[in-house]
């Protein structure tokens, strides 16, 4: 990381650059409070560094996720550089909840994250449906023992019927979009018009829910998280 | 889309999962920026909410795995590596 360099001579086009050159990035000790306080010269080169941060960021999130392989070059970029343009302009709205907590440039690339990765979903799943209804059959992917086979039959029956029975319609629904058919929740966020944490929240009382069902049928569940999600 | 023969094991898994201590996604994007610098700079573990709301938010996840990746390229640090702590931060290890 350069520490000498004027942020203001950068340029976004010298900046928008998917590399990890730790050059490319502004010096820490650059006050953009102070930059972005005022109208002028020093306002719209440091805006124009945010933009370059967004891009940074959008591209990284793009080229680690592999619904955006399904897209051409040309349309990826079109994503980046949208979600560079909405995430510039959320820093610019947030900028007063910056405390200091972290770099400013950490802070500012969660935004450009958030917006590319909600981009490419959407995107990606502009054309689909999402079943709201049904309540799945069990579909076994390994041949189990015997025994196995019958606990895990008999929990599969047990959390249909604890999907039925313990859930509201709406858990129903966001629970079976996002758990079983793993469409992301952001994608279904917007189509419920909802936002992605009030339908996260479904999700943890939906679970709360069918894990105190299953309790009630003698199905002990482990209190802590055993294993990491696959979706 | 058809969902009537997926209800696999993972979905199980996922549909029984354990979200306690509740984290938010809105309180996961307020901390995010924080907790993977502390991470990375320092190797700092995962509060249990944080954990807890990786592990079960794949959305939240991919992108605190792409705040880390880029941070460490500005710091000098490989972002395999950075990538790799919070699979470790995750499995609990050092916490």
């Amino acid at each position: 990381m350069s520490e000498t360099s004027d942020p203001r001579e950068l340029t976004v086009d010298a900046r928008d650059q998917p590399s990890s050159v730790a050059s490319d990035v502004p010096p820490a000790q650059v006050d953009w409070i102070m930059l972005l306080s005022v109208p002028g010269r020093a306002y719209e080169d440091a805006v124009a560094q945010i933009h370059a941060l967004q891009l940074r960021a959008a591209r990284r999130q793009v080229s680690r996720m592999r619904e955006a392989a399904m897209f051409g070059a040309a349309r990826r970029e079109e994503i980046i550089h949208s979600a560079a343009d909405e995430a510039t302009m959320a820093v610019l709205a947030r900028l007063s909840s910056f405390e200091g907590r972290s770099a400013f440039t950490t802070w500012a690339y969660k935004f450009g994250i958030l917006q590319a990765g909600n981009d490419v979903r959407r995107a990606a799943w502009r054309d689909r449906d999402i079943n709201l209804d049904d309540i799945p059959e069990q579909r076994q992917t390994v041949a189990p023992s015997p025994e196995g086979y019958a606990e895990g039959r008999d929990l599969a029956q047990a959390v249909r019927d604890g999907l039925r029975e313990a859930l509201t319609p709406h858990q129903r629904r966001v629970a079976v979009a996002v758990l079983i058919d793993e469409v992301p929740i952001d994608v279904l966020a917007e189509r419920l018009g909802i936002n992605r944490g009030a339908l996260y929240k479904t999700l943890h009382d939906a679970r709360q829910r069918l894990r105190a069902f299953l309790a009630t049928r003698d199905f002990l569940l482990p209190a802590a998280p055993r294993k990491e999600v696959t979706q | 889309m058809t969902n009537l023969e997926s209800l696999t094991p993972d979905a199980i898994d996922r549909l029984t999962a354990n979200t306690e201590p509740w984290l938010s996604c809105d309180d996961c994007f307020e901390l995010v920026d924080v907790v993977i610098e502390a991470l990375v700079v320092s190797s700092t573990p995962f509060s249990e909410e944080f954990r807890v709301h990786l592990l079960r938010c794949p959305v939240c996840r991919e992108e605190a795995s792409s705040l880390a990746e880029i941070v460490a390229a500005d710091l000098g640090f490989s972002p395999a590596d950075a990538v790799a702590q919070i699979d470790t931060a995750l499995s609990g290890v050092g916490a």
